[in-house]
């Protein structure tokens, strides 16, 4: 995984090559897979979560002035 | 890098860039603030975390997308040939600035030793990115789900704005061609398609209740908390010094990029790569600030809210053409932007019943048209870019700077691209029953059962200390 195992042989080489992180050149595309997966899947699981949550708070039917009682001292 | 003087030019602009995404950073950290004072008490965490969420969301999915549109777009596509490549086709090559570099696969995308200046300059523009997002947030305060904001936001964030910015900002950008477009610190291309944007999702959003009588009167939910909205809004014109300098290119040798044999001239430029000074805009931001906050304090009777919502509606005013503007014209255009903004808010407000929260549609959306429009006519004959002088319509050569062309972009920005696609989203959103809360959770408040777990957990540990 490593790209650069020693930094002089790197550094002096005729052309130095840019990329240094882990995978280079042959991970990239997967790595995008991978973030794009992430991303959406956050949509679709507080997604779900919000639509549970407002279910549940609306089905209490609590009045304008009742979050005043939840106020706490600390 | 193997000469000293080119290293340092490098990295000098390397850090050049790193600062001002540090500063512009404020620019969130006070929308968060101005927000959370600006909201009442039983929405204020549901506030702040929305608000925060545009952080992570537009920043992956710039990364994943929206940096690419940024350099793929400046031909519209097929609108005006680039420069670089003579083609109407989205650039794509080979050439140096091509979108091809900015794929989210592409090696220049991390960590790259031959590479000191895209990283910085992809964060430089995110922030701008953020910065869109976040001027929708305010407007949308207590009654929209977290999950439509987050779509919201991506949509103005990752995508609409940049399209704006390939558009009418990049130095190849079809607008300045063809319409003589000139915007340097942003007026439209993030202000007013922000603005716009806003005003697209309120129509379809709706007030909060009780904000208008059954008479249709509007009533005043000012923020619950002043002296946050305060220190919010000094918050974000520190970072707007952070994004007047992050529109600048520091360091930059005109004359072999005009192609003008044997001339050497180094400056600092604006985005389009015509020159300025840091100097120069400094005057002009502040001046403009001033002309905001005089006018504002005039016109909103000294109301806090409005008078420090102007200083910023004052730089956003003046900001198309601080890069040329005398500090005078600068103040005088900010002043003048503020009362339009001002007046504007709540005729639409009273007309329409559009309840915008922090009055974001008219610091950002009316005050940035607005500028756009006084700098076609304070600009009129000046060269949009430096690279060729031709006639609008043209399109192979850059038009000069027109008020006909100001005001087309104006539209462009503030409509075409802001508020006719929030009113879409919007709409669709909202035909999936995903946009708005339901009323009796606004009623309650969005941090209802949050309050109500720390009330419990304050009892348990005040039993267990009995």
């Amino acid at each position: 995984m490593a790209t650069v195992t020693n930094w002089i042989d790197h550094l002096s080489a005729k052309e130095v090559v840019g990329a240094v992180y882990p995978g280079a050149g042959s991970s990239e595309t997967l790595l995008v897979i991978l973030g794009v997966v992430f991303w959406i899947g956050w949509h679709v699981i507080t997604n779900k979560s919000e639509s549970e949550k407002l279910a549940r708070l609306a089905r209490k039917r609590h009045g304008a002035n009742d979050h005043k009682s939840n106020i706490t001292d600390w | 890098m193997t000469d000293q003087l080119g290293a340092l030019t490098v990295i000098f602009t390397e850090f050049y860039y790193w600062v001002t995404v540090v500063l512009m950073f404020l620019i969130h950290v006070g929308f968060c603030m101005y927000e959370v004072g600006a909201s009442r008490y039983k929405h204020h965490q549901h506030t702040l975390m929305k608000n925060t969420m545009v952080i992570p969301l537009v920043t992956v999915t710039w990364f994943f997308f929206g940096w690419w549109i940024y350099w793929a777009f400046p031909t519209g596509p097929g609108i005006a040939p680039s420069i670089m490549t003579e083609s109407t086709a989205l650039i794509t090559d080979d050439s140096t600035f091509s979108a091809k570099w900015y794929l989210a696969n592409s090696e220049f995308m991390a960590v790259n030793l031959g590479d000191h200046i895209s990283g910085v300059f992809w964060a430089a523009f995110l922030l701008f990115s953020w910065t869109a997002a976040s001027i929708v947030s305010g407007a949308i305060i207590e009654r929209i789900t977290t999950f439509a904001f987050g779509i919201l936001a991506i949509a103005i964030g990752s995508f609409f704005w940049v399209i704006d910015a390939a558009w009418g900002w990049h130095f190849d950008g079809w607008m300045l061609k063809i319409l003589g477009y000139h915007d340097a610190y942003a007026s439209g291309v993030i202000h007013a398609i922000a603005g716009g944007f806003a005003l697209g999702v309120l129509i379809v959003l709706g007030p909060r209740i009780g904000k208008f009588s059954s008479s249709g009167e509007p009533r005043n939910i000012g923020p619950r908390n002043p002296w946050l909205v305060t220190v919010g809004l000094f918050l974000i014109y520190t970072g707007f010094w952070g994004f007047y300098a992050a529109c600048n290119i520091p360091i930059f040798d005109l004359g072999p990029e005009y192609g003008m044999e044997g001339v050497t001239y180094w400056t600092a430029t604006n985005i389009y790569v015509t020159p300025t000074t840091l100097s120069g805009i400094t005057y002009n931001f502040l001046m403009s600030l001033s002309g905001g906050l005089l006018a504002g304090y005039v016109v909103a009777k000294g109301d806090p809210f409005w008078t420090y919502s102007s200083g910023l509606a004052g730089i956003i005013c003046a900001s198309a053409g601080n890069d040329l503007y005398h500090p005078i014209q600068a103040m005088l255009i900010g002043a003048i932007g503020v009362v339009i903004a001002y007046k504007m808010h709540y005729w639409v407000e009273r007309k329409f019943k559009i309840d915008d929260a922090v009055g974001a549609v008219a610091v950002h959306g009316y005050a940035g048209f607005a500028g756009l429009i006084i700098c076609g006519f304070v600009l009129n004959g000046y060269p949009s870019s430096g690279y060729s002088v031709g006639a609008m319509w043209d399109g192979s050569t850059y038009a000069s700077i027109n008020p006909l062309g100001q005001f087309l972009g104006a539209i462009i920005m503030f409509g075409v691209l802001g508020m006719l696609p929030g009113y879409v989203l919007a709409r669709i959103l909202n035909a999936f029953g995903k946009l708005r809360i339901p009323r009796d959770v606004e009623i309650a408040g969005l941090d209802y059962e949050m309050m109500e777990d720390d009330r419990d957990a304050e009892k348990a540990v005040a039993s267990s200390t009995r």
